[in-house]
C-alpha cells in the first residue's frame, strides 16, 4: 500500500482543462429525471471511503503551489 | 480553481479540486469523442496549466502532447480525421461503442445492461442524438455528472462511479485506445487516445483503492 501511495504521489494533476469544460452542457446524455430509486444510504461507509480516496487522489493529483 | 457548490437540501456539496479536474477531463474527452470543432481545439491550446511536481509524469506528458497537437493541427483536418476514424463509409475504422468490444457487435447485451443502469439513474439521450448510449462520449457524460454530484446526494458517490466505470468502461477502453494509436488514419487523435488511456488508468487505480 505504501508503494502504491508513493507511486501515485508522483503523478500530477492538471487544473483548468480547456476553458471550463465541465461547465458546458453534456454532449450525449443528460440527467432527465430524478433517480428511480433513492441513492443508496450514503452512510458512514461511503463517507469513510470518500474521505479515504480523496486523500490518495489529493496526493497524486497534487499541484505545485506557486 | 474554486470548488463547485450546489445546494443539497440545506447542505452544499463541496467538490475537491481533484474532483473538479476529473469532471473537466471527462467533459473534455466527451467533447473530443463526439463533436470536435475549432473552438474546442482553441480552448485546449489556450488552457492554463499548473507546473507539475514531476514534469515527466505520464498525465503531464500526455496533456502537453495534446495541447501541442491542438496548437499545431487545423480544425478542418481534425474533423476530417475524426470522421475517417470513427464514422467512415459503411463501417468506422475504430469503434466508439462498448458493445462492439464487449460482445463483438454493436447493439448487444452490454448496451441493454447499460440502458437498465441509465434508466435507474435517470439519464436519457439529448434530443438530436441518434447513436446508442454505449458511445464512449456518452459514458463520459455520465461519469462527469456523477463526479460533479447532484442535488440528491450528500457527496459525490465514489462507489457509484466505481461501479459504473467498472461495468461499462474499464474492460474495453485499452483496446479502443490501442486501436486509435495503431491506426494509420490517426494523427491528432493519437494524442487524444493517449490522454484517455493515462487518465482512465489513473481512474482505475484510484477506484481500486476504495
Amino acid at each position: 500500500m505504501a508503494d502504491r501511495k508513493s507511486k501515485l504521489s508522483r503523478r500530477n494533476f492538471l487544473l483548468a482543462v480547456g476553458a471550463g469544460s465541465a461547465g458546458a452542457a453534456a454532449v450525449m446524455l443528460a440527467k432527465r429525471l430524478p433517480q428511480a430509486e433513492p441513492t443508496a444510504e450514503a452512510g458512514d461507509n461511503a463517507k469513510g471511503a470518500g474521505y479515504h480516496i480523496s486523500e490518495h487522489i489529493r496526493n497524486y493529483y497534487r499541484t505545485t503551489e506557486v | 480553481m474554486s470548488a463547485v457548490i450546489a445546494p443539497v437540501r440545506d447542505e452544499p456539496i463541496r467538490l475537491t479540486r481533484e474532483d473538479v479536474a476529473r469532471a473537466d477531463f471527462y467533459a473534455l474527452i466527451a467533447h473530443l469523442l463526439y463533436s470536435p470543432d475549432a473552438q474546442l481545439l482553441r480552448s485546449i491550446a489556450a488552457s492554463d496549466e499548473i507546473a507539475a511536481e514531476t514534469a515527466n509524469a505520464p498525465l503531464t506528458q500526455a496533456w502537453h502532447a495534446l495541447v501541442a497537437a491542438a496548437e499545431a493541427c487545423e480544425a478542418e483536418a481534425v474533423i476530417e480525421e475524426y470522421e475517417n476514424l470513427f464514422i467512415g463509409v459503411g463501417r468506422a475504422e475504430v469503434m466508439l461503442f462498448g458493445s462492439y468490444y464487449l460482445a463483438g457487435f454493436m447493439m448487444e447485451k452490454p448496451l441493454a445492461l447499460l440502458r437498465d443502469d441509465l434508466a435507474q439513474m435517470g439519464f436519457a439521450r439529448n434530443e438530436a442524438v441518434r447513436e446508442p448510449e454505449d458511445h464512449l462520449a456518452a459514458l463520459c457524460d455520465v461519469m462527469r455528472h456523477m463526479v460533479q454530484g447532484d442535488e440528491n446526494q450528500e457527496k459525490p458517490a465514489l462507489e457509484q462511479q466505481k461501479q459504473f466505470f467498472a461495468r461499462h468502461i474499464q474492460s474495453w477502453y485499452p483496446r479502443f485506445c490501442d486501436a486509435v494509436l495503431e491506426s494509420k488514419s490517426a494523427n491528432f487523435y493519437k494524442h487524444v487516445a493517449h490522454l484517455i488511456k493515462v487518465f482512465f488508468d489513473i481512474e482505475s487505480e484510484s477506484f481500486e483503492m476504495l
